[in-house]
């Protein structure tokens, strides 16, 4: 459905998006990952052709987007990082100037209006003026004059911004339904938004694609090597137990002499028989043996700032 | 059907907020009372003056109206949304200008109850020149909106815009001026660009196509101009 392929912006020396290369299949759901600043913004932005590339090209439903801008506008949903909102206006009337100027036959515009304001529940707010409403309820506004002409391709530049907790859970449902017959990208910095939202992560940094993966494929990167230990220590020597064994890494974690929590790495699937074969001869007791899977958070840190994380599995124990 | 949505916006949002009714009332009022005094001191049956008067008015409201067009959609981020919406720049601005035009329409209908009064105490009065005036007045409204609407579409801020529509105005005002100081056909060339040159032969009575062509070319130009600002816009 949208085709990215060596996408540059420049703004003067400063490279915004550099050789950026993705695809977003129909009915996905694109979470752009990235620090403040890495360049979602402009990418979006030059894919709702309101910016034009320096270099690459990029398609939307077929259309390119330099060579047919008005078709690919026709098919896009856009909700920019401020909800560009006329405050004077009452919501009806904006979104009615929202479907006139998208193209909404005419006829239509009236079930369409309803349509997006059950969609967004703002049926109760229909009437009062945009100028009054909070910061929840114009981004609403802001989602609703997206939808209004039902486009097959939407693009949503942090949508849950300024939303408190239960309004991101209805705004995040809201986006799940949509992703049946829509695709949709979505920008954030918010790591568990991606995680509960979207299908698929690109994830952005100084304008480059550092990765752009399935959620799980991401958090899941080969075997786990990493484990959080609980352990009653039949021993006060029960650090060379594990440290016997050759390859193992443990950092103490806490707790002392009858309760002792730590980090154990082990480089592969044999070792780790092993130190817990060791450790249950010498008498040592398990409380609780937890493996490690990498967070999105640990993978966009890994990712975004350049730690190299050893054996695959990055970071600290959840 | 998307200019008029924006035209709809447009008229709409003029009546939203008090300027519409502070302008209408101002240049009734300035324009009555200049006709007041007129009529009471020459005690002529002549429209000319009220003209006149109205005109200049009109100049000094005219950026007012104009200076939020475009730099308001700017400073608030909505040119983001018009420009990612299938609509043209041209559209843009075709929208904005005849919502703007229908405004003047509406304070020049109004301003219909001068010759009325007038009537009332002349009943002589020459037609010619009050159908050719309004004329002018018209294609005189058509030609500030247009430089009003180019200044709007370069600032982000409603006074630089004001500001710049004025100078621009007072500009082509006076710019007749210029053949008294240049000799030649130069100085009569430049001296063709004024607006008040076309405007008061037209308030005379006199109909030339020629007249009726400049105010019709002045518009189209700045509005033109409007609309490559706006492309332009993408291309930053």
């Amino acid at each position: 459905m949208i085709e990215v392929k060596n996408l540059t912006k420049m703004y003067g020396n400063l490279k915004a998006v550099d050789h950026l290369s993705f695809e977003v299949a129909k009915g996905e759901i694109l979470g752009l990952l990235g620090p403040n600043g890495a360049g979602k913004t402009t990418t979006m932005r030059i894919l709702t052709c309101f910016l034009p590339a320096t270099d690459g090209t990029a398609t939307v439903a077929g259309y390119d987007i330099f060579e047919d801008s008005v078709e690919v506008r026709r098919r896009i949903g856009y909700l920019p990082e401020t909800p560009p909102l006329y405050p004077e206006m009452t919501v009806t009337s904006y979104l009615d100037f929202m479907a006139g100027i998208r193209e909404v036959p005419y006829g239509k515009v009236r079930s369409r209006l309803n349509d997006v304001l059950e969609r967004t529940s703002l049926t109760d707010h229909r009437h009062r003026i945009i100028g009054t409403l909070s910061k929840g309820y114009r981004q609403r506004v802001g989602l609703a004059q997206a939808l209004i002409h039902d486009p097959e391709v939407l693009i949503l530049d942090e949508p849950t911004v300024g939303l408190d907790p239960n309004q991101i859970i209805e705004i995040r449902d809201l986006i799940q339904n949509l992703s049946k017959d829509h695709t949709v990208i979505l920008s954030t910095h918010i790591l568990s938004e991606v995680q509960a939202a979207c299908g698929k992560v690109a994830i952005i940094n100084e304008g480059r694609l550092v990765a752009v993966d399935s959620v799980e494929h991401l958090t899941s990167g080969g075997d786990v090597t990493l484990f959080r230990v609980a352990l009653k220590p039949a021993t006060v020597d029960w650090r060379e137990t594990f440290a016997s064994v050759p390859g193992v890494e443990l950092s103490h974690v806490g707790g002392e002499g009858k309760h002792v929590t730590f980090d154990l790495r082990v480089p592969n699937a044999e070792t780790y028989d092993k130190v817990f074969a060791a450790a249950v001869a010498k008498g040592h007791i398990f409380t609780e043996i937890t493996p490690a899977r990498a967070s999105l958070e640990e993978v966009f840190r890994r990712l975004t700032v350049g730690e190299t994380a050893q054996n695959g599995n990055g970071g600290t124990v959840q | 059907m998307k200019i008029w949505s924006i035209f709809k916006r447009e008229l709409q949002s003029y009546f939203y907020s008090p300027v519409a009714y502070i302008i209408f009332s101002s240049f009734l009022f300035v324009v009555g009372y200049l006709f007041w005094v007129v009529m009471v001191a020459q005690k002529l049956a002549t429209l000319e003056p009220f003209f006149g008067n109205a005109a200049f008015v009109l100049l000094l409201i005219s950026p007012m109206l104009t200076m939020r067009l475009i730099s308001e959609e700017k400073r608030s981020n909505s040119l983001e949304l018009l420009l990612t919406s299938p609509v043209s720049p041209a559209e843009i601005v075709m929208g904005k200008f005849l919502a703007c035009f229908f405004l003047y329409l509406v304070l020049i209908v109004v301003s219909f109850k001068f010759p009325a009064i007038m009537y009332a105490y002349a009943q002589n009065l020459d037609w010619g020149p009050i159908i050719s005036g309004y004329i002018g007045l018209v294609l005189l409204s058509a030609a500030f909106i247009g430089l009003g609407l180019f200044a709007s579409s370069l600032a982000e801020s409603q006074v630089t815009a004001a500001m710049v529509s004025f100078a621009g105005l007072i500009l082509f005002w006076i710019i007749g001026w210029v053949k008294f100081a240049v000799e030649g056909p130069i100085g009569e060339a430049i001296s063709k660009l004024s607006l008040i040159e076309h405007y008061s032969e037209l308030v005379k009575g006199v109909v030339d196509s020629g007249n009726i062509i400049f105010f019709l070319a002045f518009t189209v130009v700045w509005l033109f101009l409007a609309t490559r600002v706006l492309e332009s816009e993408r291309w930053r």
